[in-house]
């Protein structure tokens, strides 16, 4: 449905005026009023998948038979003077521990993909997987804001927010940013927070369920039928007091406000509405079948709101109470594989719904974690957080798939080649969505405030898409 | 050059090749270079002239003639002038009813009550309007109120961030010092001396040294391990970055990488700055000098008295675990009763994938220990609870605060960071002021200090009537707070991004005013609200609409929406339900499953809700300020997250706020409570708005009623929804 077909069903002419110069796009009015990008760019959506707590990089996109060949000795001193490690106590006594998966060659590309990621592993075609990536913050917290925010500390813009600030949105009676999670992260709301830009910006929490945004649904005892008469008497009340206050573009605003609240209240349980997906489809995700039901599920989810014009969609998975990439501190074996099945059949699923559906070029899909995880290994069975090289993918958004980018040395330790960061991540994001990372600039405290800061040189959408 | 004017300056036009001549010879300049260009001839082009007027001291300017009225309040001889020059005419007095709400909400964050009002309309006295302004500024209320704008600049939260989340449980104590500094006028350059220095400028005050606890309240990353350097670093440019912001109005956080691209300020002065707060460490205060001892003492036993009492509990639950263990272990299948008996580093990979993959079952509650305790085990368990409970009978908070002191005399050495890297050591640096703002270096303390006294030498450079910076800063952010925006556009930037502000003279006189009146932040308010120019409509002229559309001019009031804690406060205090009790420990509201989600932790500790539920009903100042988690509904409203300074927040609009105060459980609440309290409609108008409705607002508010009693059954299910729709009006959520 388009914004036009969608104002004229409005049938009682509530707010209509205000309604349409909101929906049209006068910018004073509407900050979410969709705009178009600077710069030429396929990209119009994306998917942001955040597997939170950390992905060893070299069990799932970085094969290392070195790693596997020196299994059980010590890094050299030299080498082990480079990183820091978190529970690991001395780098330089630790074990080198090789990878307990097999790589396998995808699609007919060839990329190695380990034996965690076999759906994701037939897509290769569609995925340029970047191994140069580093970080310098090796907690949790930290490195998520970083990643996130292009900043260590809580309380900046995150990339979703300056997506959302550069480019508006598509469909305005749903969130232009909708961020789905397990729950609770280890770094919280601030993640997807809108930092200094106006809340308007911030990640919108979608959860499972009839009622996917807070305070969506109805209080308890109010109908439809009640809930209308109450804004009905809303609106009739604000008019009556606009005609002493005319010309208030601010007013009319609220006013517009309410009518959207109440549109996004059908509209969002409609988005979130999967009932009328083919089995075909359902299965595609893996719905309905144990493990990868959640994710799938957050992962139609996904589609459904890129189909329906929302810009930014994150998806995160593992939580800080229960399920997650972190537990292979001390249990890799046991979670890796746990982890990586809720989500390689949905994810796959995803790629092929897309592209079958002509949605994959003017979507940008993106894998990645805050950090991999120690080449080294933690006690029996683990590994430690791993900052200093570690992988991520893209697909979709006018990228070319079936290559690999970057490189780290021939134990994982260090990224060696391509070397990029969070800020030139988060650059090339903003540029395959048609915006220069240095022209997107929000005025706060006296400096024209970036997402990348004074960084972001390593941008390398021009690479992705040749 | 035409300083302003880019476009039709020819230096501009050459480097952006606009005209025939094109500058520089050879390749041009990029994009962002032009840019900086036009921004800089645009901004008037400051420098050219090596001045820039907020680092000037401000000169007392004559008050404008004003012979339309000669007794008029200064403020006014000021805004009139430029009104008249720009050939607009003010907007007419607003009405009493809009002027005591405006001065009620402006200064205690509260609407008036019926009482208030009606005083006021009934009081024909010339002097009614000054009695108004002075009965709000005698409330407590006030200092919750500019409390909580001051604590939005200092950016404070009830925990440290990150993670874990700690709390950083004494900062509660500055929150309160904050609101008594704010109800006790106290003079700001005495405010403001306390918070930087009241450890060396008023050792023996331990009020005055709480203030100090400005510098512990902000995120911290003390609990990341591993990394201590960096988190030093990062505390220190914390406190220099929020010192000068908060009281200089200056942002140097970029001189921290780089000499400031657009301000005179090298970094060579960034590190001279930080090196003021080189020695600073985290100091205790103690408010009550014995009590806080003998708290120390207490606690320090309790602590021991909990470790003995643990191991008594862990020896009797041992007695007991591995039978527990030794049934569940027999219930399971071989295999997994081999792979957890085999010792640990004898598991196979298949065994240790089997432990792993089943981690509960052989774990022991407590629970199944407590039932089959023998007799005598179970009166020793009784026993430890009962020693349990007196442990902690009348333990509270200590009488302590967290406050800075110095390492002592000798402080380490600071460096300046060579591109803001700490680890790249350049030149070292003597602690001292900017440059900009006259420069100076602070001298060695005298051989028997017991600090660096560099603190204390940067309060009293700061605090005082010839820092250009200073009054300025503080007198324009007063005024933000009054007419929605300051004389000078950025409060907490006046370098040359921040602009000229549009009464320079006015912003002059009024710094200077303020100095002259002791610092006197309640004279400054008083001195403001009594201009005409406060008292206007909120509703502009056609022609001031045309010419003045950002009201610049200050031909009348801007018009603002409530602050998400006004919102609330509001909310409670129209329903009879607001609890005016006074500080102490933040309160932790009751919040559904919902609004909860996505919280770092466990609710049960990352959550622990208040147990007196009255509690929850006290002003939104004393709910506790988790910085990885703000309550939806402060953050849908534009709430602070405590992370940075914050000298403005954000006014936005979005359907996600009409949601959450349609629908959310704290509105339907404060509906069904003023619902069973007004009899009809005319009652709820009193209620929310303080006024009684006109005739078409009562014809309609009785055929929403008729009609929602209809649908819900009952009358007070129709007023609830009356209520509901009223706090949800524009006239409820802004400000004339």
């Amino acid at each position: 449905m388009t914004r036009r077909e969608l104002l004229a069903r409005t049938s009682n002419g509530f707010g209509l005026a205000a309604l349409a110069g909101m929906l049209q796009g006068a910018e004073s009015v509407n900050p979410l009023a969709s705009k178009v990008a600077p710069l030429p760019a396929k990209a119009k959506s994306v998917i942001f998948l955040f597997m939170h707590g950390g992905v060893s990089h070299v069990d799932t996109f970085d094969p290392k038979p070195q790693l596997t060949k020196y299994n059980g000795k010590n890094l050299s001193a030299e080498l082990a003077k480079t990183i820091k490690t978190s529970f690991i106590h001395d780098p330089s006594k630790a074990i080198l521990r090789g990878s307990p998966w097999e790589f396998r060659p995808g699609g007919t590309c060839g990329t190695p993909v380990s034996d965690l990621f076999p759906h994701v592993r037939t897509m290769m075609d569609d995925i340029a997987v970047v191994r140069g990536c580093y970080s310098d913050q090796f907690d949790h917290a930290p490195a998520i804001y970083l990643r996130s925010t292009g900043f260590q500390l809580p309380g900046r813009p995150s990339l979703g927010s300056w997506v959302t600030y550069g480019l508006g949105t598509e469909n305005q009676n749903l969130p232009a940013f909708v961020v789905m999670s397990d729950g609770s992260t280890k770094s919280g709301p601030p993640a997807y927070g809108a930092g200094f830009l106006p809340a308007v910006y911030q990640g919108t929490v979608f959860r499972s369920g009839e009622s996917p945004i807070l305070y969506l649904k109805n209080p308890d005892g109010v109908t439809g039928e009640v809930q209308r008469g109450t804004l009905d008497f809303i609106n009739t009340l604000d008019r009556m007091q606009e005609r002493t206050r005319p010309n208030d573009s601010t007013l009319d605003a609220r006013i517009a406000s309410y009518e959207l609240a109440w549109r996004m209240q059908s509209a969002a349980p409609e988005a979130v509405d999967m009932s009328k997906e083919t089995e075909a489809t359902r299965k595609l995700y893996g719905i309905g079948a144990g493990v990868t039901d959640d994710f799938g599920r957050k992962c139609l989810l996904a589609r459904r709101l890129v189909e329906r014009g929302v810009r930014f969609i994150e998806l995160i998975s593992g939580t800080n109470v229960g399920a997650d990439w972190d537990e292979a501190h001390t249990d890799l074996t046991g979670s890796h594989p746990r982890m990586a099945a809720k989500s390689d059949l949905p994810i796959a699923g995803l790629l092929k719904d897309l592209k079958s559906r002509g949605l994959l070029d003017s979507t940008l899909v993106v894998w990645n974690s805050e950090f991999g995880r120690t080449p080294l290994s933690q006690g029996d069975n683990g590994r430690d957080h791993h900052p200093y090289g570690f992988s991520m993918w893209m697909a979709g958004g006018g990228i070319k798939g079936g290559k690999v980018m970057g490189a780290t040395d021939e134990f994982g330790v260090q990224a060696t080649e391509m070397r990029v960061d969070a800020h030139d991540v988060n650059a090339t994001i903003l540029r395959l969505l048609g915006m220069e990372h240095k022209q997107l600039t929000y005025l706060y405290q006296g400096r024209d405030m970036r997402l990348t800061d004074v960084k972001g040189e390593g941008e390398f959408a021009a690479r992705l898409l040749a | 050059m035409i300083p302003g004017k880019a476009k039709d300056s020819l230096l501009y036009q050459a480097v952006a090749h606009l005209g025939a001549l094109k500058m520089p010879p050879g390749p041009a300049l990029t994009v962002e270079e032009v840019q900086a260009i036009k921004d800089w001839i645009d901004g008037g082009a400051p420098w050219s002239s090596g001045k820039w007027w907020a680092f000037e001291k401000p000169v007392r300017p004559t008050v404008p003639a004003n012979a339309a009225n000669p007794a008029a309040n200064p403020i006014d001889a000021f805004v009139d002038q430029k009104l008249r020059s720009a050939g607009l005419a003010p907007a007419p007095e607003a009405d009493r009813l809009t002027l005591i709400r405006r001065a009620s909400y402006d200064l205690l964050g509260l609407p008036p009550t019926k009482e208030q009002i009606d005083q006021f309309l009934s009081d024909k006295a010339p002097a009614a309007w000054e009695r108004v302004i002075d009965a709000l500024l005698a409330s407590p209320r006030y200092g919750e109120k500019w409390g909580r704008h001051w604590l939005d600049l200092a950016r404070y939260g009830d925990t440290a961030g990150f993670e874990q989340d700690p709390y950083l449980l004494l900062a509660w104590r500055y929150r309160d010092y904050v609101v008594k500094s704010f109800n006790d006028d106290k003079p700001y350059d005495r405010f403001a001396k306390e918070q930087i220095a009241g450890d060396e400028l008023y050792p023996g005050d331990p009020e005055a040294r709480t203030g100090t606890g400005f510098y512990r309240v902000g995120t911290n990353r003390d609990m990341l391990f591993k990394v201590e350097d960096v988190n030093l670093v990062e505390k220190r440019t914390d406190m220099v970055d929020t010192t000068a912001a908060v009281f200089l109005g200056m942002t140097v956080g970029c001189a921290r990488c780089h000499d400031h691209k657009f301000d005179p300020i090298p970094q060579r002065d960034f590190y001279r700055m930080q090196a003021i707060f080189q020695p600073a460490v985290s100091g205790q205060v103690f408010l009550d000098y014995n009590p806080a001892r003998f708290y120390g003492v207490a606690e320090n036993s309790r602590t021991f008295k909990l470790w003995q009492i643990s191991t008594e509990i862990a020896n009797i639950n041992h007695k007991y675990q591995g039978q527990l263990k030794e049934k569940k272990l027999a219930a399971l299948s071989p295999e997994l009763q081999a792979a957890f008996r085999a010792p640990e580093e004898k598991r196979t990979p298949d065994q240790l994938r089997l432990v792993s993959e089943n981690p509960n079952v052989v774990k022991i509650a407590q629970t199944e220990i407590d039932a089959i305790l023998s007799q005598a085990d179970q009166e020793r368990m009784a026993a430890i609870s009962k020693r349990l409970l007196q442990t902690f009978t009348g333990y509270g908070p200590p009488p302590i605060s967290d406050g800075i002191t110095d390492v002592g005399r000798e402080s380490p050495k600071t460096f300046v960071a060579i591109r803001g890297n700490p680890e790249a050591f350049g030149e070292e640096v003597r602690p001292g002021f900017p440059a900009a703002l006259g420069g100076g270096d602070i001298p060695e303390p005298p051989p028997h200090a017991a600090s660096t006294l560099r603190r204390k030498a940067l309060a009293e450079w700061m605090a005082r009537a010839e820092n250009p910076l200073f009054g300025r800063v503080m007198v324009n952010r007063i005024w933000q707070f009054h007419f929605g925006a300051g004389l000078a556009k950025s409060p907490s930037d006046f370098g040359i991004r921040g602009g000229n502000p549009t009464h320079p003279e006015l912003l002059d006189w009024l710094a200077t005013e303020f100095a002259a009146k002791g610092w006197s932040m309640k004279a400054m308010h008083k001195l403001m609200m009594t201009s005409a120019a406060y008292q206007r409509s909120a509703n502009p002229s056609d022609a001031a609409q045309a010419k003045d559309p950002a009201n610049e001019l200050l031909s009348h009031m801007s018009r603002r929406r409530l602050e998400a804690e006004e919102i609330r406060d509001a909310s409670l205090l129209v329903t009879g339900e607001l609890n005016l009790k006074m500080g102490g420990v933040p309160v932790v509201p009751l919040l559904s499953k919902e609004e909860m989600f996505g919280m770092i932790g466990n609710p049960t500790s990352a959550w622990m809700v208040t147990a007196d539920a009255a509690e929850h009903k006290r002003r939104s100042i004393y709910l506790i300020a988790r910085r990885t988690f703000q309550q939806p509904m402060a953050q849908a409203f534009d709430g602070p997250d405590g992370v940075l300074t914050c000298s403005r927040r954000n006014e936005s609009t979005t359907a996600p706020q009409s949601l959450a105060l349609l629908n959310s459980g704290f509105t339907m609440d404060r509906a069904k409570a003023l619902g069973v309290l007004v009899k009809d409609s005319a009652a709820a108008w009193e209620r929310v708005y303080g006024r009684p409705p006109s005739p078409e607002e009562m014809s309609a508010a009785d055929r929403f009623l008729a009609k929602q009693q209809g649908l819900l059954g009952s009358r007070e299910a129709a007023m609830a929804q009356l209520v509901r729709g009223l706090m949800n009006t524009n006239e409820f959520l802004y400000v004339d």
